[in-house]
């Protein structure tokens, strides 16, 4: 499965959002289940879905689906 | 005096810094406007921006008494509180729709009530923080002056706060815990930074680095925030002191932080308080933590701890539990429900039943072990149960039989033969009317809740599924 699928189904489910919400454009903040909280809970489950460990700055600037996605296509092909 | 002459207030977002006589004239300035006012108390809707800080000083200065409350408080508990309190005015009140009987001033930062007939507050009456500010309708703690400037004194001496300590506004300054943080600092000379993000923010680290922050007050959850972005204090060199408080913070990161803090020469304090108690009460020296881990510490200089048991009677021997009673200065002289009760004076005479159960040690140190009240944590925001039981029963999803326990920085919520998308709407329902986020609500189905043999809910079975 493709990188982008895989982590819609990890925001869609950490974050608690209805199975359709479109989460392509999605930014840290712009909805109340994505605050600190749902950050929190969203880096857990990336880490576990793609078996990957996030450092400081990665934490914090994941700050959108997309940099998220290309933060894991850096991470996955290297 | 509250504010030292050494004291700096830096507002991070634009880089103004306020110090010395700049500071005093400032606050100086608001004590002037404030004490025109007609009788009664004032509110404000608390930020870190740096005229709702001067608000808060200039009050203080000026000797009003002053509630801080919660700038994202739903209109209609903001609207209860006010018809309740009747405030002479509403401060930090931007973007707040009409209010009856009020009318604003300026630019809207202001309104003013109309009526100038008013309960005089009692002349001793300094602070008023909210019991929990989401659900029902809080009371308000009434704090002293001499209960905020003692606590403030004191915490500053055990935590050796000094003038070249700086302080980011980590926790709000509506929360006792942040407002602490405030005091103490500006109390000792040091500098607070006032930063409106968390610590997921990019700019909020930018600032530990270019204000060279020394010191971090957090509550458990901040903690674990701090331990998902992998937190290296040898990045940070500045920052050398971290506090804890707002609740039991699990073992495993107490000895986490301190040995991570230990490591570079830094400190870990664990502390006790609640608002009742303006707020500190114990700290366990960072020196004692590696023997006192799970302990919230010893009782503050001039305080002392004693635990009632279930005859009544009060004891100080290690081992014995029951509930956790406080003597200090610094306990609060009572609560308010209404104006009438402002001009009250002190009726707790020191003593604070805090409702938590507990046991201390040989060397005095106080162990928390549970809670006599029906009060939960949220991400270190306390909430009453219930209230929160209530709340489920009135959101109209056919489920009358609720019962809500403490969970580890959350609770849970018990719903008696619920199905999967009740539970679900529960728990968004709670998110939204307390403004918290959804996964400190657990919700969960079961087929009947337990019941003990006089037929009320067995909270402690389900307490202990955990």
């Amino acid at each position: 499965m493709a990188i982008e699928e895989r982590l819609r189904g990890v925001f869609v489910e950490s974050l608690q959002l209805d199975e359709g919400a479109a989460v392509e454009n999605l930014k840290y903040r712009d909805i109340e289940a994505w605050d600190s909280v749902g950050h929190m809970a969203l880096v857990a489950a990336i880490e576990d879905e793609f078996d990957v460990q996030f450092d400081t700055d990665q934490v914090i600037d994941m700050s959108s689906f997309k940099v998220a996605v290309d933060m894991l296509r850096g991470m996955l092909d290297g | 005096m509250l504010v030292h002459e050494d004291a700096r207030l830096i507002h991070a977002p634009s880089g103004e810094v306020l110090r010395g006589a700049q500071l005093g004239t400032a606050v100086r300035r608001r004590a002037d406007e404030l004490a025109d006012l007609p009788p009664g108390v004032v509110f404000l809707r608390a930020s870190t921006e740096l005229s709702s800080v001067l608000d808060y000083l200039g009050a203080i200065a000026a000797g009003r008494s002053i509630a801080l409350l919660d700038p994202s408080l739903e209109e209609t508990l903001l609207a209860g509180l006010l018809e309740r309190f009747r405030p002479a005015a509403l401060l930090g009140a931007v973007g707040v729709p009409p209010i009856a009987g009020y009318y604003p001033d300026g630019e809207g930062r202001t309104w003013l009530r109309e009526a100038t007939e008013g309960v005089v507050p009692h002349p001793e009456l300094a602070v008023l923080l909210p019991t929990s500010g989401t659900t029902g309708n809080p009371k308000l703690v009434r704090l002293s002056r001499r209960a905020v400037l003692h606590n403030a004194e004191t915490i500053g001496k055990v935590l050796g706060i000094a003038d070249t300590d700086v302080a980011p506004t980590s926790l709000p300054l509506h929360y006792s815990y942040g407002l602490s943080v405030l005091n103490s600092h500006l109390m000792r000379g040091a500098a607070v930074l006032l930063h409106p993000e968390g610590l997921f923010a990019r700019s909020f680290w930018d600032a530990v680095g270019e204000y060279e922050v020394t010191t971090f007050a957090g509550v458990p959850y901040h903690y674990e925030m701090l331990r998902k972005l992998r937190f290296d204090p040898a990045r940070y060199p500045s920052l050398r002191t971290l506090t804890q408080a707002g609740g039991r913070m699990r073992v495993e990161l107490v000895e986490e932080f301190h040995a991570k803090m230990r490591a570079v020469g830094g400190r870990l304090f664990v502390m006790y308080g609640q608002t009742e108690a303006a707020p500190r009460m114990a700290t366990v020296p960072a020196e004692r933590l590696p023997d006192k881990v799970g302990s919230v510490g010893c009782a503050l200089p001039d305080g002392a701890f004693s635990i009632k048991r279930a005859d009544g009677n009060e004891t100080t021997h290690p081992g014995i539990g029951g509930e956790v009673v406080y003597r200090g200065p610094n306990v609060m002289m009572g609560y308010a429900d209404q104006e009438a009760e402002l001009g009250e004076g002190d009726q707790l005479a020191g003593v604070l039943h805090t409702g938590d159960l507990g046991y201390l040690d040989e060397d005095g140190y106080l162990f928390i072990t549970g809670r006599l009240k029906r009060i939960g944590k949220i991400f270190g925001n306390r909430v009453n149960l219930d209230d929160l039981e209530q709340l489920v029963r009135e959101a109209d999803l056919g489920v009358d039989e609720v019962a809500v326990v403490a969970g580890a920085d959350k609770v849970v919520v018990w719903l008696a033969g619920a199905a999967e998308q009740s539970c679900q709407s529960a728990a968004h329902t709670l998110a939204d009317r307390l403004h918290l986020h959804i996964r400190g609500f657990d919700v969960r189905s079961v087929d009947a809740l337990p019941l003990r043999s006089n037929g009320k809910i067995d909270y402690p079975e389900l307490e202990a599924r955990g």
